[in-house]
């Protein structure tokens, strides 16, 4: 049981993991061949993973209204979402737009999902405005470091801004745009670099810990 | 006294300031003030030379991986994009890693084609949606056609004129990735530095810092940034359009929040010291 359970899939991991990142350095034959492979084999499980997640979706959401939990109305739109626009998509074949103009999958992709979508990305914009004048507060030097830097960005952003940089700081003879090059181009870079480099240490140690089976958690408990 | 009414202020019911961020936004957009947008980011300028150097004829894959929710920043920046491919009369390249774009790259190529009379499936292809990103970007290395056999049409896209002496990255000349995601990042990562396909992009403005390693190192050849780096764009092609009537919108927006920032700290400074 140990075998199936534990070993094989451990082995698996390590000829898969070892086989994969070789061919990265290795541009012969065999080796684009096997990627080409492996890659094909990843677009099966993907698809697999789809349906399993849609059928998860729907158990989960079905059970909530069957025991009309919390919230229960929120998930009859699941269903509703998804049957407004899976069903124009199979009267369409897929096709969001023909000669004739748009099709039933092309009008609800373009008056249902577009509309609700922007609606609420365009919410976030409230909740920030909003946040930015209750939270944002400057009660350390760290704190004043990062308004000044804000301010320049949102003032230099738009035509109205650079107006008034010019009006009132125009005699120290650096442009708004000048000095937001230099914020994004050297204190940002300096962040997001030491950032990306932690990040990609940490991804590599973690790839490393799963090909070796240092790390088993991906198995679950069992 | 005053203090006390500062404190009420301090603690505004949060649909006011909703309400005057949407008196503010609703203003400009009914009546443009119509400020010109006077400065042009070197990045933005590096992918606007970048396409204007290409030979005639020459193969620009499009990266669009964007859906409706950020549409206002990315999808004026594409549409510049794509006009300034077909003016230089490049051949153009579509994929997308997102299901939601799809209805996004339909609209914008009906749009864009007709004003340049450009066909499809011989000035440009617009290929299927594919979820998997990853094995889709390294399956591209060796031969396109292994994982696009159709495009989103089902038409074969095999003998297609658009393609012709197109097989692998080799063969593209530049990759654009628009995008409000990460999929810049593997671009970048898992074909620009491999193998060594110039890669631009256009991005969200609050993703846009982010990047500026990529742009220093040269591993972008240029990056276009929210509203501003769209009508920038749009300025740069002498072809106004949404982006340069989006960042209209947002002079009055951005004035907003930075003076909500300033009252807020100043009722602070206030209340704690007077």
């Amino acid at each position: 049981m140990k075998l199936i359970k534990k070993q094989i899939p451990l082995a698996i991991v390590f000829v898969t993991g070892v086989l994969t990142l070789v061919s990265y350095y290795v541009p012969h034959k065999i080796s684009v061949d096997y990627v080409e492979t492996l890659n094909k084999w990843e677009n099966i499980v993907v698809a697999f993973a789809f349906l399993l997640g849609l059928i998860s979706l729907f158990f989960s959401h079905y059970n909530k209204i069957s025991r009309t939990a919390d919230g229960w109305g929120y998930s009859i739109f699941v269903f509703i979402g998804f049957l407004a626009m899976v069903i124009p998509s199979y009267l369409s074949h897929g096709k969001q737009m023909t000669d004739a103009g748009l099709t039933p999958l092309g009008w609800s992709y373009k008056f249902i999902y577009t509309s609700l979508s922007g609606t609420m990305f365009a919410v976030l914009a409230f909740y920030i405005v909003s946040t930015a004048y209750r939270s944002f507060r400057i009660k350390s030097l760290q704190a004043f470091v990062l308004f000044v830097a804000a301010f320049i960005l949102i003032l230099g952003k738009v035509p109205l801004g650079q107006i008034i940089w010019s009006y009132v700081l125009g005699w120290t003879g650096a442009g708004v745009d000048q000095v937001i090059e230099w914020i994004m181009q050297v204190p940002a870079v300096a962040g997001k670099r030491g950032i990306m480099i932690g990040i990609s240490i940490g991804a590599i140690v973690t790839s490393l810990k799963i090909i070796f089976g240092i790390e088993k958690q991906y198995m679950g408990k069992d | 006294m005053l203090k006390e009414t500062l404190q009420k202020f301090f603690k505004i019911d949060r649909r006011w300031i909703f309400l005057l961020l949407a008196v503010t936004l609703f203003v400009p957009i009914m009546k443009p003030i119509g400020l010109p947008n006077k400065t042009i980011s070197p990045a933005t300028k590096r992918v606007y030379e970048y396409l204007e150097k290409l030979p005639a004829g020459s193969f620009v894959l499009f990266s669009l991986d964007y859906d409706p929710s950020t549409r206002p920043e990315l999808h004026p920046m594409a549409t510049a994009l794509v006009r300034h491919a077909f003016s230089r009369n490049l051949r153009v390249g579509v994929v997308t890693y997102i299901a939601g774009s799809t209805g996004l790259i339909e609209e914008l190529f009906a749009k864009v084609s007709r004003e340049y009379n450009k066909k499809d499936g011989q000035d440009y292809v617009i290929f299927p949606y594919q979820p998997n990103i990853l094995a889709v970007l390294t399956q591209m290395s060796s031969d396109l056609y292994g994982i696009y056999t159709k495009d989103r049409n089902s038409t074969p896209v095999s003998g297609m004129p658009v393609l012709k002496g197109v097989k692998s990255y080799k063969d593209m000349s530049l990759v654009v990735c628009i995008t409000g995601t990460a999929i810049l990042d593997y671009w970048v990562a898992y074909v620009g530095d491999k193998y060594s396909v110039p890669v631009a992009g256009g991005v969200t403005a609050i993703s846009q810092p982010g990047y500026g390693p990529y742009l220093q190192t040269n591993q972008l050849k240029g990056l276009i940034g929210g509203m501003k780096g769209a009508a920038e764009y749009e300025s740069l092609i002498k072809q106004p359009g949404k982006g340069t009537s989006g960042i209209d919108a947002l002079n009055l927006a951005h004035l907003l929040v930075l003076a909500l920032i300033l009252t807020s700290n100043i009722i602070l400074l206030y209340i704690k010291y007077f």
